[in-house]
């Protein structure tokens, strides 16, 4: 077997019975899910209004947004708020993989560390990610005990608990240091401008909290309507994802702030003095005119399909367009890169729509870009 | 990974074999029908047993996947298809067995059915499997057609991907017919098997077509004991075969198909299925039976 067979055979045990026991043990999760749905498609119905909206409501508690057509706008602008030669710390965001985030702040001379333990190990190895949210799956533990050795000048030995004492140890004072904290989101609230995190580790946190400086960077496609939805996404995206109940869930609306001195609330506070929101497009608005294609905008990027798939299972986590790889990924490969042909390689199982918390029909959505592709469009 | 040099061959070829012939490539036309020689089912009828070739195919389809690579490179391969349609004619008497176990259960199930034999047609189905569907759709009509002109009502499918291609022309096209597959009329009939078995569902009738439960009661009432692993055999754990990705690329779809032999051998070394395409890709791998090979009408 090859490394990456090994490997994505241990992901899918690990996995998959862990979300079926998480559905199984909370079934009010499937409830969400479908408010989730409602929420999304409500937005995308309407979305300059909402993305219009979100932006106000940014503004009105102190934060800055802004609007970036392309991936090349988004990089301007985040490069404008970075500058140079600055430590800059990244909770994992697929928007800014999209958008080049990170080896455009590392050309402008800055120092620039991603801090989710998957993809630190493929800042390290520098190969594109495998999988949505657990982009070293194809890394086995002897792979990543090699490759620490190798970049981080330190043996953490055979155990995973021992691989991650090492990526703590080493991440912590990249925090403590850090001028600016770049993360993504998981859900946009409209109506409160705030961004809802999910995650394990504590490394968004860190990122979002300790800088001086927090940018957050995501597609249009996460707006939900009201805060309420929002968390309900963070609590669908961690369940169907196999991490439930989510270690944190963040909420950052603005840079911090307090109202302690006689219940006036000024900002800033011991948080971040400065909170930017980039909404990104390329490409989201056009797939969103688009009554089929729009349905790959319902994603929350779990990665669930991923492990039901047998055609990502059977290649080497290469599936698609980086970071978007296996079903999902042969939607949003169209999305973003106008590239139809990741789609060619659905096999149409059907796995994918029978696990997607949002119900999307991704087997259609590939044999319509099949269609596509063949016709040129 | 992808050669689309291939599938444009195909594109071109297949659909020309089709709007020809009804055929996907060239293959002598007893192939289709000699199961049913002797039996004496009446040609065509309101009612049809329809095969759509599949069975008959499908190892041959595996075998035009093999060369697949190699033949765009070969400019005149259309010379040889009157040659073809005369002596490609492969012998398969597995399948002649089992589409005749297929006829004689609906017998039993006292189903009136008539048969096309050599007017038979493709349905099409590797056109809108691969996505080719512009193509598929004016082979759909074409086929649409066909039907109306010879007055059929009812069509009773016996594989999966024939069964779910013509709901999809239903979908796409004015079409008055009633579909049905032969695992549906099979209620009043007492079907015997036996031994154990691990259950590889067919994707499309399990996620598609919704006919996962129904398939599985069919079989266990026969008296055929299925081992089932929720990781394994569950709905949204069984894989595919492999098999629809076999044109677009061999050494994928030969390892979708080991991975699915191997979680199978975990439940039950012997495999049950019910599509002739999941059987051509996963019985190199592992002791593979089709359901209507291994039961007997009572």
């Amino acid at each position: 077997m090859s490394d990456w067979d090994i490997a994505i055979k241990r992901g899918v045990e690990h996995n998959v019975p862990r979300v079926f026991n998480v559905l199984r043990e909370h079934p009010y999760l499937e409830e969400l899910a479908r408010k989730v749905r409602e929420g999304k498609l409500e937005v995308l119905s309407n979305l300059d209004y909402y993305i219009e909206m979100t932006m106000k409501s940014v503004e009105k508690i102190g934060g800055k947004a802004y609007f970036a057509e392309n991936s090349q706008q988004a990089r301007e602008i985040v490069g404008k708020i970075v500058g140079t030669g600055k430590r800059v710390v990244l909770g994992k965001s697929m928007v800014a993989y999209e958008t080049g985030i990170r080896k455009y702040l590392q050309s402008l001379g800055n120092e620039v560390w991603e801090t989710d333990l998957g993809e630190l190990l493929i800042q390290l190895a520098d190969e594109p990610p495998s999988h949505i949210i657990a982009p070293a799956v194809h890394m086995t533990r002897e792979r990543i005990r090699e490759l620490i050795k190798e970049k981080l000048g330190v043996d953490p030995g055979d155990k995973h608990e021992d691989i991650v004492k090492v990526a703590r140890e080493f991440l912590r004072q990249k925090f403590l240091t850090a001028d600016i904290g770049i993360t993504g989101a998981n859900a946009v609230a409209a109506d409160s401008g705030s961004i809802v995190l999910v995650e394990n580790e504590g490394n968004i946190r860190m990122s979002s909290v300790v800088p001086p400086v927090h940018i957050s960077i995501t597609g249009v496609e996460k707006i939900l309507p009201n805060l309420e939805y929002a968390l309900y996404e963070a609590l669908v995206q961690a369940a169907y994802a196999g991490l439930y109940p989510p270690t944190y869930i963040n909420v950052t609306s603005g840079p911090s702030s307090t109202g302690d001195v006689e219940q006036k609330r000024v900002s800033p506070a011991h948080g971040p003095k400065e909170f930017h929101l980039i909404l990104v497009d390329n490409g989201r608005r056009k797939a969103n005119e688009d009554s089929i294609l729009r349905e790959a905008l319902l994603c929350i990027r779990c990665g669930r399909c991923h492990f039901h798939c047998p055609v990502y299972r059977a290649l080497d986590g290469k599936w698609g367009d980086p970071p978007y790889s296996g079903p999902m990924g042969a939607m949003w490969s169209a999305i973003v890169y106008n590239d139809y042909k990741p789609a060619l390689l659905c096999s149409h199982a059907g796995n994918c729509r029978e696990v997607c918390p949002m119900k999307i029909n991704i087997p259609k959505v590939l044999e319509y870009l099949k269609w596509k592709y063949f016709n040129g469009r | 990974m992808i050669n689309i040099e291939q599938l444009n061959f195909i594109r071109k070829t297949v659909t020309k074999y089709l709007m020809e012939d009804y055929l996907p490539f060239p293959v002598n036309k007893e192939t289709c029908y000699e199961w049913a020689n002797g039996l004496n089912i009446k040609k065509g009828g309101s009612t049809i047993l329809y095969t759509g070739c599949s069975y008959q195919l499908a190892e041959l389809g595996k075998k035009f996947d093999e060369i697949l690579p190699l033949l765009p490179k070969f400019k005149s391969i259309e010379k040889f298809s009157p040659l073809a349609k005369i002596f490609l004619k492969p012998k398969n008497e597995r399948v002649n067995k089992i589409l005749r176990n297929v006829a004689s259960i609906l017998r039993k199930a006292e189903v009136d059915f008539g048969y096309l034999y050599e007017e038979e047609p493709y349905s099409g189905t590797i056109l809108l499997e691969l996505g080719m569907l512009d193509e598929f759709r004016e082979y759909a009509k074409k086929l649409v057609n066909f039907f109306n002109s010879h007055e059929v009502k009812k069509i009773i499918t016996v594989d999966p991907h024939t069964h779910y291609t013509l709901f999809r022309i239903k979908e796409m096209l004015d079409w008055n017919v009633d579909i049905v597959n032969y695992f549906q009329l099979l209620k009043n009939v007492k079907i015997k098997g036996e031994g154990t078995y691990v259950f590889h569902d067919s994707c499309l009738y399990s996620r598609f077509l919704g006919m996962r439960d129904l398939i599985r009661e069919v079989i266990v009432s026969s008296g055929i004991i299925l081992k089932e692993n929720e990781l394994v055999t569950g709905k949204e754990t069984s894989m595919c075969c492999g098999s629809p990705l076999a044109p677009i690329n061999k050494e994928i779809s030969e390892k979708i198909a080991k991975t699915r032999a191997e979680a199978l051998k975990s439940v039950s070394s012997k495999v049950l299925l019910a599509c002739p395409f999941c059987y051509a890709n996963l019985s190199p791998y592992v002791e593979s039976y089709d359901f209507a090979e291994v039961v007997k009408v009572e």
